[in-house]
């Protein structure tokens, strides 16, 4: 529903890397899967000699439409001071990935990609190639989904949510507020559902006992005859009902 | 030859395999010494370990995923969570990397960066206590704990006089911070700053010459320099393998280029080294605490001006429309950001953290993803752990420092 957090259309870019400012913040390349790890070795060679961080970024509407970001960072490799050290050079590697389609590991490269392929794999559905342990990390096994996608839902289904009207505020209730609109219709709604289902398994219950399957079910419908109690009215007067 | 099989369907636990006398031992996730909810599923022959595995994702809540769909001033309340030690390490680097998107970080006030770096260095601190306390408790010295923890404890006073809450303050806004130090704050900062040294005395005393601890942690756990650079590692485990890289130097943020300090290193690679890089860590850290606390005196500005980024003062509300207006502009659909990414680091207690941010020009973060120091510190587990002692298990992991609200987010 468009409101006033929407923003105007044509306001958000698709693919925000290609607008950025120049932030001095790393020297950026950009790759496709093939070139990858030719990419990343030479990197190495170079004297990129930590794998910093990977991570993945869904960018939805933009083909490739995923982002598999690597953060590299020049360190010594040996005992070495603050003066040896200086200020590292970072540079950062975008490899663009469409669904479906796979990514060569970093693991031969540096152990430490490893678990962060494994997340990038287990939030975002990206498979790496030759992973020797390619199995979700954060999420249980058995999860359906990816939930780092875009289009990920935020929220469960419907049907599996608890029924919970807006107005059935505490202070709604003390102040005997009645229920009205859009709310009220879908609670009425709601209940008629409840009940229709509650009169259903009552008469279940009721045919049973006549036949004697289960002589002590209890017949909670009584004479009432199924029709009228779904229609009877729902009081929405939360003080009357109080 | 008994295996933790490349699982594909369920955990890797549920194959325990035994046919020459290597057993498979699953440790943890309730283990006390685990530090959280950690699961370490070990093959050992008698009482070596062979082969280590560690299970994360008990405490996956889905941080990076929440923090997309709230606003950029909102998103710092799920951010904090991450790493609950020191939370606003995690929010100062969140806001560095939003403010160099929205290119103002050149004009944050110089009081609300001394008081940025005043409060990172305290957090340094009492972060390290708790890992100091627990540490010595997971190898029986339970009388550090208590010192360790009192000291904490007034540090977490001064977080609840600043921002309003002991653990998680949200103290820190884009442009600046949410309020100035309120009156008090610097006397009980004096008193912090009185009582730290003689009670790092003492926890020296009580742990550093141990011979207990001493025997536990010499030369377990190495890792040389080299590995250490390829598993990823920084911060304190990297500086106990003999390479001073600290963020802080290499590239300096908030004025830390303005303060002196030493970045504490050691060559041995071992428990030990890491026992004392830490130590010396927390001292380096009172060592510019004490040199803030000297600027703080002056008053100044402690947010920018720029009421599009943060909210005008509440007083000036009621006197003016222009105010009235942002301020409900703020509250109601938050500020925008320009489209762009960027990568910003700092020197948590764990070592590198670093928030790698995506903007596509709304007003809520397209993608922030962590680069969480515990998770990649806690990963070497599987290279450190060969050929130890199982006993030493609970050493190493003590060692590694790790934080499971941030390895899982």
């Amino acid at each position: 529903m468009p409101s006033s957090q929407t923003p105007p259309p044509g306001s958000t870019a698709v693919d925000p890397t290609a607008v950025r400012p120049t932030i001095a913040d790393a020297r950026i390349l950009r790759v496709t899967p093939d070139a990858l790890i030719a990419t990343l070795r030479e990197l190495k060679a170079q004297g990129f000699s930590q794998l910093t961080d990977i991570g993945g970024v869904d960018y939805l509407e933009r083909e490739p439409r995923f982002d598999v970001v690597y953060h590299l960072l020049a360190l010594p490799t040996r005992e070495s001071s603050i003066g040896d050290v200086g200020a590292p050079a970072r540079v950062r590697v975008l490899c663009g990935v469409d669904v479906d389609q796979e990514v060569p590991t970093a693991v031969a490269l540096w152990p430490a990609a490893d678990w962060a392929e494994r997340e990038v794999f287990d939030l975002f559905g990206i498979r790496f190639q030759d992973h020797p342990d390619m199995r979700r990390i954060q999420m249980p096994d058995d999860w359906e989904g990816y939930p780092l996608r875009k289009d990920y839902p935020l929220r469960g289904p419907a049907s599996e949510r608890t029924p919970r009207p807006s107005f059935a505020l505490k202070s709604n209730v003390a102040a005997g507020t009645p229920a009205s609109g859009r709310a009220a219709a879908a609670l009425q709604k709601q209940l008629l559902e409840a009940r229709s289902r509650e009169v259903k398994t009552a008469a279940e219950a009721g045919r049973t006992a006549q036949t004697g399957v289960h002589p002590g079910a209890s017949v909670t419908a009584g004479d009432a005859s199924a029709k009228e109690l779904a229609e009877r009215p729902v009081n929405l007067n939360t003080k009357d009902n109080a | 030859m008994s295996t933790i099989a490349p699982s594909t369907a369920g955990y890797a636990v549920d194959v325990v395999e035994s046919t020459d006398g290597r057993m498979v031992l699953s440790m943890g996730p309730q283990h006390p010494s685990t530090h959280g909810v950690l699961q370490v599923i070990t093959e050992i022959e008698g009482e070596i370990v062979t082969k280590a595995s560690p299970e994360i994702g008990y405490l996956h809540t889905g941080i990076e995923k929440s923090a997309e769909n709230l606003f950029w001033s909102q998103a710092s309340t799920v951010i904090e969570r991450m790493d609950y030690l020191s939370p606003l390490t995690n929010a100062l680097c969140y806001y560095l990397a939003v403010e160099k998107l929205l290119g103002i970080d050149g004009q944050i006030p110089e009081r609300a960066q001394q008081i940025r770096v005043l409060l990172s260095e305290l957090s340094r601190i009492a972060s390290h206590c708790v890992w100091l306390g627990t540490g010595g408790i997971d190898l029986g010295a339970l009388t550090g704990f208590f010192y360790a923890f009192d000291l904490r404890e007034r540090i977490l006073d001064l977080f609840e006089a600043s921002g309003g809450a002991r653990m998680h303050p949200n103290y820190l806004r884009v442009g600046g911070l949410a309020q100035d130090l309120p009156k008090g704050f610097l006397d009980k900062l004096d008193g912090v700053i009185a009582m730290y040294e003689p009670r790092m005395r003492d926890l020296r005393g009580l742990l550093q010459k141990n011979p207990i601890l001493q025997d536990r942690m010499i030369d377990v756990g190495i890792l040389e320099a080299e590995d250490a650079v390829a598993w990823g590692m920084t911060g304190p485990i990297l500086r106990a393998a003999g390479i001073a890289y600290d963020v802080r130097k290499a590239f300096p943020y908030s004025g830390y280029d303005r303060y002196e300090f030493d970045v504490p290193t050691r060559t041995e690679g071992d428990a030990y080294a890491r026992f004392l890089v830490r130590l010396d860590e927390m001292d380096e850290a009172m060592r510019i605490i004490r040199q803030v606390r000297k600027e703080l005196d002056t008053p100044g500005n402690w947010q920018m001006t720029d009421t599009k980024f943060a909210p005008p003062p509440k007083e000036t509300i009621a006197l003016s429309m222009e105010a009235l207006i942002h301020h409900f502009k703020l509250v109601s659909e938050s500020f925008r950001v320009p489209a762009g990414d960027v990568y910003q680091a700092v020197e948590g207690p764990r070592g590198e953290l670093g928030y790698y941010v995506v903007s596509n020009g709304d007003n809520r973060p397209w993608r922030v993803r962590t680069r969480p120091p515990s998770m990649y510190n806690l990963q070497v587990l599987k290279k450190i752990a060969l050929g130890e002692l199982i006993a030493d298990m609970v050493v190493m992991i003590g060692s590694l420092d790790p934080v499971f609200g941030e390895v899982d987010r």
